[in-house]
């Protein structure tokens, strides 16, 4: 049987020795194995993500001939169109849109965790679970269902009309406040879930001696609970941040032509444009904006590690 | 609760546990009904007698019947099934092995593994799309199911690699040392020892690839090529330039389909007797 024999892997030492010292020191040909366990998705990764982005780069300084192809270059033209009007406002949006969204985002999800993690005693996870799955429903078929739930006849703006909150002419689709409801729905959940877990973390006492200090449910929240979970709050406006940034879908159902997003610029220079290179000029744009937010995310949080463990 | 706390502080804890966070619970009750109202709208008009997507007039199936009639859509299904299946087997494997690999291998490769598989994570669909379609391109490779294929493939492993790499830390090496104490090689001790103690997470991030990849759009739309197209591209015209109930039909049949495998996916870790299905996707 296989077993009882012991290929040995370590070089060819004597057979004798005593099989015990094999464990202080891992053997060259042991530790070889994990990387060849490494090596494929490595190599995968390094060809079709890195390479791939390296190629939008270079693009990015690249012309295109007759044919609407493109080809490498040395042309900072695609950059410098950037900083036109027309595609910085648009960038400026996708910006402000991102950001409100991570807003919105926080507003909702603070009270929601919240309410889930602290108050909803053995309900808990199936509510949690309740939350995560319709968020793995395809995102089209979501944000197809909201753009008819807020569209101009649909329900919520019939019943918003008859209570007298909203006007005859009241519009949600189509202005930049649909576009935003887009994306708040198509990403709150990203927040949601790790807010939730920097509360289920949080020591509940220390909101026990808030209230235990005279402090009102709103101060004790704002000062107790909040920092408590600030951590959780950075990580889940990172993660809704990103792919609202990037979004294309939101604008496109839920916006009309001056709700356009970048991700919107970048699609029609790909597919009715055909301008690949200023397309990819774009991208690193978007990029750019991400690794920005990215890092200044990753020091922040370093630092209050440091902090903490201080 | 504390018998010996004296009597003031376990009426104050009593009163403590009684009070609701009323503002709170509002706030959840109404982000529950907007969640899934959408969700439950087209589910209702999938059903709906009449071509009207707003006005309900009576029951019936004709919007699933027209999409069992489509041979478009039914194409697309097979597309989207068959690209799932692959994307799935191929970024498993890639990943898992790269998780069991980062894990171990403390070199310099594991370090630029580590860093590489982290940036999909953080990149937009749209940057991938872009940088996946320039590649192909550049490389003269046609457009179809293959290059959709490779694209769900590199942006699935590391989904793969994120949930499997804190299992396999989790592990402890003791284990599989004392299986080649044993006899086994490392190889068997990996094939007969953590392998299968790694397979419910395993199986868990497997029907998690299959239905993101298969509910997919923004990779699909850059990578596909003209015909067949995957079923979320189909959709994306068909709301994008007129819709047809039929596509409430396919979204509700969708929605079946990924709810049922998320539920899989959260519930085989608790199958093999495990806590905690759902740090599967904090990714905790």
């Amino acid at each position: 049987m296989a077993l009882r024999t012991p290929v040995r892997t370590d070089g060819p030492s004597d057979s004798r020795t005593v099989r015990r010292d094999r464990r202080p020191r891992p053997s060259a040909a042991g530790a070889r194995i994990w990387t060849w366990l490494t090596l494929p998705g490595t190599v995968w990764m390094s060809v079709f993500f890195i390479a791939s982005l390296l190629l939008v780069a270079a693009i990015s300084f690249g012309t295109t001939d007759e044919l609407g192809d493109p080809r490498f270059g040395t042309n900072l033209g695609n950059l410098k169109a950037l900083a036109d009007p027309a595609y910085r406002d648009v960038m400026l949006r996708s910006l402000g849109y991102a950001l409100l969204t991570s807003v919105i985002c926080l507003l909702i999800a603070y009270p929601v965790a919240y309410a889930v993690a602290l108050h909803a005693g053995r309900f808990k996870n199936a509510l949690i679970a309740a939350i995560v799955v319709p968020f793995f429903a395809n995102y089209l078929v979501r944000m197809y269902g909201w753009s008819v739930l807020l569209s101009d006849d649909g329900p919520v703006l019939r019943m918003l009309r008859a209570v007298g909150l909203a006007g005859a002419h009241t519009k949600i689709l189509n202005t930049g406040f649909g576009v935003i409801a887009g994306l708040v729905y198509g990403f709150v959940v990203f927040m949601i879930i790790p807010l939730y877990a920097a509360m289920e973390r949080m020591d509940t006492s220390l909101i026990e001696a808030g209230r235990d200090l005279y402090g009102g449910p709103l101060r004790t929240f704002l000062f107790v609970t909040v920092p408590a979970t600030r951590q959780g709050a950075g990580a889940g406006v990172v993660l809704v941040f990103l792919p609202a940034m990037g979004d294309f879908v939101s604008a496109q159902f839920m916006g009309g032509p001056n709700q356009i997003m970048i991700g919107n610029l970048i699609q029609d220079k790909f597919f009715e444009g055909q301008d690949w290179p200023l397309g990819s000029a774009l991208t690193m744009a978007l990029m750019a904006v991400l690794l920005i937010a990215m890092f200044g995310y990753l020091r922040r949080a370093r630092k209050d590690e440091a902090e903490a463990t201080r | 609760m504390n018998p010996t706390a004296p009597a003031p502080l376990r009426a104050r804890r009593r009163r403590d546990q009684r009070r609701r966070p009323v503002f709170a619970i509002a706030v959840t009750v109404v982000f529950f009904v907007l969640l899934y109202l959408p969700i439950a709208m087209v589910v209702l008009f999938s059903f709906n007698a009449q071509k009207s997507l707003t006005v309900f007039k009576g029951f019936s199936l004709r919007w699933y019947e027209a999409f069992f009639h489509d041979n478009v859509l039914l194409g697309s299904l097979g597309m989207s099934l068959e690209v799932s299946l692959v994307a799935m087997v191929g970024s498993v494997v890639l990943g898992v092995a790269l998780a069991l690999g980062l894990v171990r291998n403390k070199g310099r490769l594991g370090t630029y593994a580590g860093l590489i598989m982290m940036v999909p994570l953080i990149t937009p669909e749209i940057v991938t799309g872009v940088a996946s379609l320039l590649l192909f391109k550049g490389l003269g490779i046609t457009l179809n199911s293959g290059t959709v294929m490779i694209a769900e493939i590199t942006f699935s492993i590391s989904y793969v690699t994120v949930i499997l790499r804190s299992r396999v830390a989790a592990l402890n090496p003791e284990v599989e040392e004392a299986a080649m104490d044993l006899g086994a090689t490392r190889w068997q001790a990996l094939r007969l020892v953590t392998l299968p103690a790694l397979l419910p997470a395993i199986l868990a991030s497997a029907v998690l690839i299959f239905a993101l990849v298969f509910d997919d759009f923004v990779l699909a739309y850059f990578t596909t090529g003209v015909d067949p197209q995957p079923l979320a591209v189909r959709i994306y015209s068909a709301i994008r330039f007129g819709v047809e109930p039929t596509i409430n039909a396919v979204g509700t049949m969708m929605l079946a389909g990924s709810i049922t495998l998320i539920g899989l996916a959260l519930a085989i870790p608790r199958l093999f007797g495990r806590r905690g299905g759902l740090d599967l996707i904090s990714g905790e």
